[in-house]
């Protein structure tokens, strides 16, 4: 009777979100081990990997934007970038410590990103998103031209980050400090949005005139949106350019905004896990797999957009449905099995 | 006067450029609800069709230009016909990443096809320059403006005169209650797919001689286009027309009289407090919502 109760503990604890969310950061953390323990994970796949889980944090504040609060942004390449340049800068000429670029590459990008949401209030839908594409546009002309900061487009090299000013990082260690930040940023999207935050950018996005009504400051919840998917874009940007160690203007296009945009859509709108598979679709199945297959592999970027179509041609409401689908699928089987035995 | 002459006349060539791409863009908004962020990459791989048939087969220009139109409405129709027609339960927002497929797919397929080396597209008519108000520009450039201005006439000759036009006018307003009024509406998102393929095909091949044609070819333009269908307003499809022609005019003006390496950005800045006060762009009517 005891044995059954503690089970039934255990049950209840991996049901446990927050649980939930630590042990799926434990299996990511485990990459750089097995990469030494078996040949077949290349230690390249690390940094395949790690560029996913960066970009996850990144989509995960504009999946607040836009799954929760309705509001679609095309800005996100850019304040990443603009916080690259400036932790890059900040780390390597004026030799500041890490702790420091981190703060200052979040609060500038930040307050461009309060500004935005500003402008939010008076331009909607697609407007606001082609309002942001030139935001973005902005700043990375700006980087192209302003080359005593950002190095024009020979680009700008960072070191891997040093905690603290003792511990200093290499790349596995590196990678462990971005499943951390991605746990901690999917832990406070979790909290956030089962919150206060969460039910008001709900009704904003179900209803503006309706939100009002009941109380929500449009204005406060806009600004609030805004600012936190900037600064995780920032988070994302600064975690980039000391992993990857480099930062072009050319990485920071439309393009980059628009396969943020994939991510979300693809995984699934308002799911936290679906936003990191969405970031695994995009950016590290080309690599990780579609390079594998025979004769394709100068076909991954086809195919991986091949791929991209079909999950919305099919699945539009985001690939973690397909979780769903199968369980129903296997209950009908189950069940049909039943009916069989009936018989 | 000369200079300013000069610059307008370049920033009139420009504006064609980025007006053909943008028409694209609208063409398709307006019958399909789709925002077309291929529209640039579609462009470029027909373009990339064309400088392969007068580099590698020999062809004359004007006869590959023909090549890549044909190849342009095969991938309009191809897209529409695969992809897009099937689509109708897609959210608005999923059926923008599908374009962002279509560019993964066509950036992918480009240099399987014509290798990763940049080629050079010569001008249609090779030399040669014409003197207006003591500005010097070559044939090329007049006949490119000359023929943006003459296609767009053309197209809107047929939108607001034949049936056709009424076709894609009463499918944009509402595509529903035009398929209730016998309408052929799949015909007509089709053409728009093929229309828009041949507009993008068009504008790399007037920029392609500036530059090399190589893969971000069109990126620019696809930007530039984008934020004059916002500027000019979504709502109608002569307004990003207009909105392309002040982006191209205003860029150059600003660049040459103002700054060389800020105007660019100071341009969409203003373009970004313009919004502000007309949210709708510039000819963009307010859509009521209904709470």
């Amino acid at each position: 009777m005891n044995k059954v109760k503690t089970q039934l503990n255990f049950k209840a604890l991996f049901k446990n979100p927050y649980v939930q969310f630590i042990l799926f950061g434990l299996v990511l953390s485990t990459l750089p081990l097995l990469s030494i323990q078996f040949s077949f994970i290349k230690s390249a796949y690390i940094t395949t990997v790690g560029v996913a889980l960066i970009y996850a944090i990144a989509a995960l504040g504009l999946n607040l934007l836009l799954g929760w609060s309705g509001l679609i942004s095309l800005g996100t390449a850019g304040f990443m970038g603009l916080a690259s340049y400036i932790s890059a800068y900040l780390t390597v000429d004026m030799g500041l410590p890490f702790e420091v670029a981190l703060l200052a590459a979040i609060l500038v990008p930040t307050f461009i990103g309060i500004l935005v949401g500003l402008v939010s209030l008076k331009i909607e839908g697609l407007y606001l998103a082609i309002a942001t594409l030139a935001v973005s546009e902005i700043l990375r002309k700006t980087f192209e031209e302003f080359d005593q900061f950002t190095g024009a487009f020979s680009g700008k090299s960072a070191k891997f980050p040093q905690l603290f000013g003792m511990f200093q990082l290499d790349r596995g260690s590196t990678y462990w400090l971005i499943v951390f930040i991605l746990i901690l940023v999917m832990l406070i999207t979790y909290n956030m949005v089962n919150g206060q935050i969460g039910r008001a950018l709900n009704a904003m996005r179900g209803s503006e005139a309706a939100a009002q009504a009941m109380g929500v400051n449009l204005l406060k919840y806009r600004l609030v949106a805004f600012a936190l998917a900037t600064i995780f874009a920032s988070v994302a940007g600064v975690l980039y350019v000391h992993f990857i160690r480099y930062s072009y203007p050319s990485s920071w296009t439309l393009k980059l905004s628009l396969d943020f945009l994939a991510m979300i859509v693809i995984g699934g709108l308002r799911s936290i896990y679906g936003t990191v598979l969405g970031a695994f679709i995009v950016f590290a199945v080309p690599d990780l797999f579609l390079k594998q297959i025979p004769y394709f592999s100068q076909l991954s970027y086809t195919l991986n957009g091949i791929l991209i179509i079909l999950v919305i041609m099919f699945y539009p409401n985001g690939i973690v449905m397909i979780f769903k689908d199968i369980r129903l699928w296997v209950l009908k089987l189950l069940k049909k099995g039943d009916r069989n035995h009936v018989k | 006067m000369s200079t300013f002459v000069q610059i307008l006349l370049r920033s009139l060539e420009s504006g064609s450029v980025y007006a053909l791409a943008a028409l694209g863009i609208i063409v398709i908004y307006r019958t399909s609800n789709i925002t077309n962020f291929a529209q640039g990459a579609v462009g470029m791989f027909n373009t990339y069709v064309v400088t392969f048939l007068v580099i590698q087969a020999g062809f004359p220009l004007w006869l590959a230009i023909l090549g890549g139109v044909g190849t342009a409405i095969l991938m309009g129709f191809t897209i529409d016909y695969l992809v897009i027609r099937h689509t109708k339960k897609v959210s608005p927002v999923a059926k923008q990443i599908i374009t962002l497929g279509l560019i993964m797919v066509v950036l992918g397929l480009a240099p399987m096809f014509f290798g990763v080396d940049p080629l050079n597209l010569p001008r249609l008519i090779p030399d040669g320059n014409v003197n207006i108000l003591g500005a010097n520009l070559s044939y090329n450039g007049l006949f490119n403006i000359v023929f943006g201005f003459t296609l767009m006439f053309i197209l809107f000759y047929i939108l607001q005169n034949t049936k056709v036009g009424l076709a894609v006018r009463t499918t944009a307003s509402n595509e529903y209650t035009a398929r209730l009024m016998g309408v052929p509406t799949k015909t007509v998102t089709l053409g728009a797919w093929a229309l828009a393929a041949v507009l993008g095909l068009l504008a790399g091949v007037m920029i392609a001689p500036t530059t090399s044609v190589n893969l971000n070819l069109m990126d620019v333009v696809q930007v530039n286009a984008l934020i004059a269908c916002v500027f000019g307003g979504f709502q109608t499809f002569y307004g990003p027309i207009l909105g392309a022609y002040i982006i191209g005019i205003s860029r150059n003006m600003l660049l040459y009289y103002y700054d060389s390496v800020w105007g660019g950005q100071i341009l969409y800045v203003l373009i970004l407090i313009f919004l502000i006060f007309r949210p709708y762009g510039l000819i963009g009517k307010k859509v009521v919502k209904k709470v």
